[in-house]
């Protein structure tokens, strides 16, 4: 403010190039942590896309769909979280997730489409874990929805095929193993990376879920 | 001691699986404040008014009880009845609802006399009483206050004075955790603080949030929507607890989770918890039961662990036990935990806590 007196039209017109793209984008899209940027089409979670989160139980699927929520929570964007019974929530803290911003709904009793649904008017990302393989009818009205109310929703499966209409973004848990001394230190996790369209050929990476702080990193390779 | 007029609703004193009674008795409450406005709750179920405001602008207390009870009774629902009654004293009064009862002024000892001592909430009192004898409350009045302090203590002191009827409060009458409760829901349409965005503020995001929160919460019964709250503590389980939404904020000593804490788990932290405690067992090469000493260490490594259903699996590599003893002073609380890597990959943590060993999270 001090360094330089340019004139105040000048001002204005640079600040408003400088804003307009960060504004439209950042309506658009919402910022995951950096080492999971890589394995979305678009670098981040785009509003009213659909991401599908599959793997084995005891893999590291939770953790890697609470780690997709650390990013967004920070930045201040309301997320929520259905149908996981038993969250660690030292765990998500430990990811880097901003608890003040997550909403649970962890035992929907049957009505997990319902809740989901339902935050999709309050909240920015919803992160579902539906207790079955879902019926299409409503996979394809959730996807629906999401998409109109311009709300992520990260769907939490055991498989891939359990989740029936396609997604924007599948991320695949294939591989996983601790790396130990004694106690438990890092994850390593491979993560088989699909999406529709142009970004739609199957890529390979690896995480560390967590990695040694108990946040998520890229292992290279 | 003030004259209190208690309204009691039998239905709605316990919650049940569809957790429905706080809400319905919030609207008993908002319908009694607004005939009474000093009506305040005690606990589930049971609310309490000054009488004597309220007698005089209704021409009497038993009008002033049908007023109430009139009101109350369909906001109940389901057939509920409700019981109202008066006395003095919030102890007098809430067993004077009980029995439907309005104890005429200056007699409450005299109402209070035959009631058994178990009602003063203290099963060594109780106990000690029905040994010598004394079965009821005025029994036990009739003894000298130095009698009782000499042989049952100060805090015995304390439910004599309110067996003779000089007193109306009694510790664990008054239900502190249903209460805060109940104020959370009652002010629901402001909610407190923990939701807050950043500096306090709430934005328009916030009230967003909130009100689908409501809604929800309003669909699937109080309790069925949650905010995470992180303490102080040791074990991942102890650290983190899901309260309701609108819950009141967390203390001042709760808020700072990130100070140390000695004795610790080591992160990462498991990321899935189980809300039940599901025992496993644990067992050696030999096939004998692995236990933790007294000193904190493991009798036998371990080699296998079977959870609950399902074939052994086998340990690739273990870490710890790490030992807590915690409130030795009063109730102990003697635990440890276990890492355990299967050898499919899977990493367990392990508590050992009353001779069993407890699946206490899941590296999920």
């Amino acid at each position: 403010m001090f360094a330089s007196t340019p004139s105040r039209t000048a001002t204005a017109a640079e600040l408003a190039t400088r804003i307009r793209p960060v504004a439209a984008a950042s309506a658009r899209l919402l910022p995951v942590a950096e080492p999971l940027a890589a394995l979305l089409p678009d670098g981040a979670l785009r509003r009213g896309s659909t991401v599908v989160v599959a793997g084995a139980p005891g893999r590291g699927a939770t953790s890697l769909g609470l780690a997709l929520l650390t990013a967004a929570s920070t930045a201040g964007h309301w997320c929520a979280a259905v149908g996981l019974d038993d969250p660690g929530v030292v765990a998500m803290s430990e990811l880097g997730v901003d608890l003040r911003r997550v909403v649970f709904v962890p035992r929907p009793r049957g009505a997990w489409a319902v809740a989901t649904a339902e935050l999709f008017e309050g909240v920015d990302v919803v992160l579902a874990r539906p207790p079955a393989r879902v019926a299409h009818a409503a996979a394809r009205r959730l996807v629906a929805r999401a998409r109109d109310r311009g709300v992520v929703l990260l769907a939490l499966v055991e498989h891939r095929d359990d989740w029936p209409v396609p997604a924007d973004a599948t991320l695949e848990l294939t591989d996983s193993s601790w790396h130990t001394d004694g106690r438990l230190l890092e994850r390593r996790a491979e993560v088989r990376t699909a999406g529709r369209g142009a970004s739609g050929r199957p890529r390979r990476s690896s995480l560390l879920l967590p990695g040694p702080l108990g946040a998520v990193a890229s292992a290279g390779g | 001691m003030v004259r209190l007029v208690v309204l009691w609703c039998p239905s709605l004193a316990r919650e049940g699986s569809r957790g429905e009674e706080p809400r319905r008795f919030t609207e008993v409450l908002d319908a009694a404040t607004e005939l009474a406005p000093f009506a305040r709750p005690v606990r589930l179920g049971v609310l309490a008014i000054p009488s004597r405001g309220p007698s005089r602008f209704f021409g009497g207390e038993q009008a002033f009880a049908e007023q109430l009870a009139a009101i109350a009774g369909p906001l109940v629902g389901g057939g509920g009845r409700v019981l109202v009654g008066a006395a003095e004293g919030l102890f007098a009064a809430v067993l004077a609802a009980r029995a439907s009862v309005f104890v005429p002024a200056g007699s409450t000892p005299a109402f209070l006399a035959p009631w058994s001592i178990s009602t003063l909430r203290e099963p060594d009192l109780a106990a000690a009483c029905q040994r010598l004898g004394l079965h009821t409350l005025g029994k036990f009045a009739a003894l000298e206050e130095a009698r009782v302090l000499e042989r049952f203590g100060t805090d015995a002191v304390r439910r004599h004075r309110v067996a003779r009827g000089l007193d109306g409060e009694l510790p664990g009458l008054r239900d502190t955790a249903a209460l805060r409760r109940l104020d959370a829901l009652r002010h629901r349409d402001e909610p407190q603080g923990v939701q807050g965005g950043f500096f306090g503020e709430r934005g328009a995001g916030d009230a967003r949030a909130a009100a689908a929160a409501q809604r929800l919460e309003r669909q699937l019964g109080v309790g069925a929507v949650t905010v995470a709250r992180l303490g102080a503590g040791r074990a991942p389980d102890d650290r983190a607890a899901l309260v309701p939404w609108g819950s009141a904020p967390a203390s001042a000593a709760h808020r700072d989770h990130a100070a140390p804490w000695p004795g610790r788990l080591p992160a990462p932290s498991p990321a899935a918890i189980p809300s039940r405690a599901l025992a496993v067992s644990l067992v050696a090469e030999d096939g004998t039961r692995v236990a933790v000493s007294s000193r904190g260490l493991l009798s036998a490594p371990p080699a296998r662990v079977e959870l609950d259903t399902g074939r052994p699996r086998s340990i690739v590599a273990h870490c710890g036990p790490w030992p807590m003893s915690e409130r030795w002073w009063g109730t102990s609380r003697r635990r440890a935990h276990l890492q355990v890597l299967l050898d499919d990959g899977l990493a367990l943590l392990l508590r050992a806590e009353r001779s069993r060993w407890w699946l206490a999270g899941v590296y999920d």
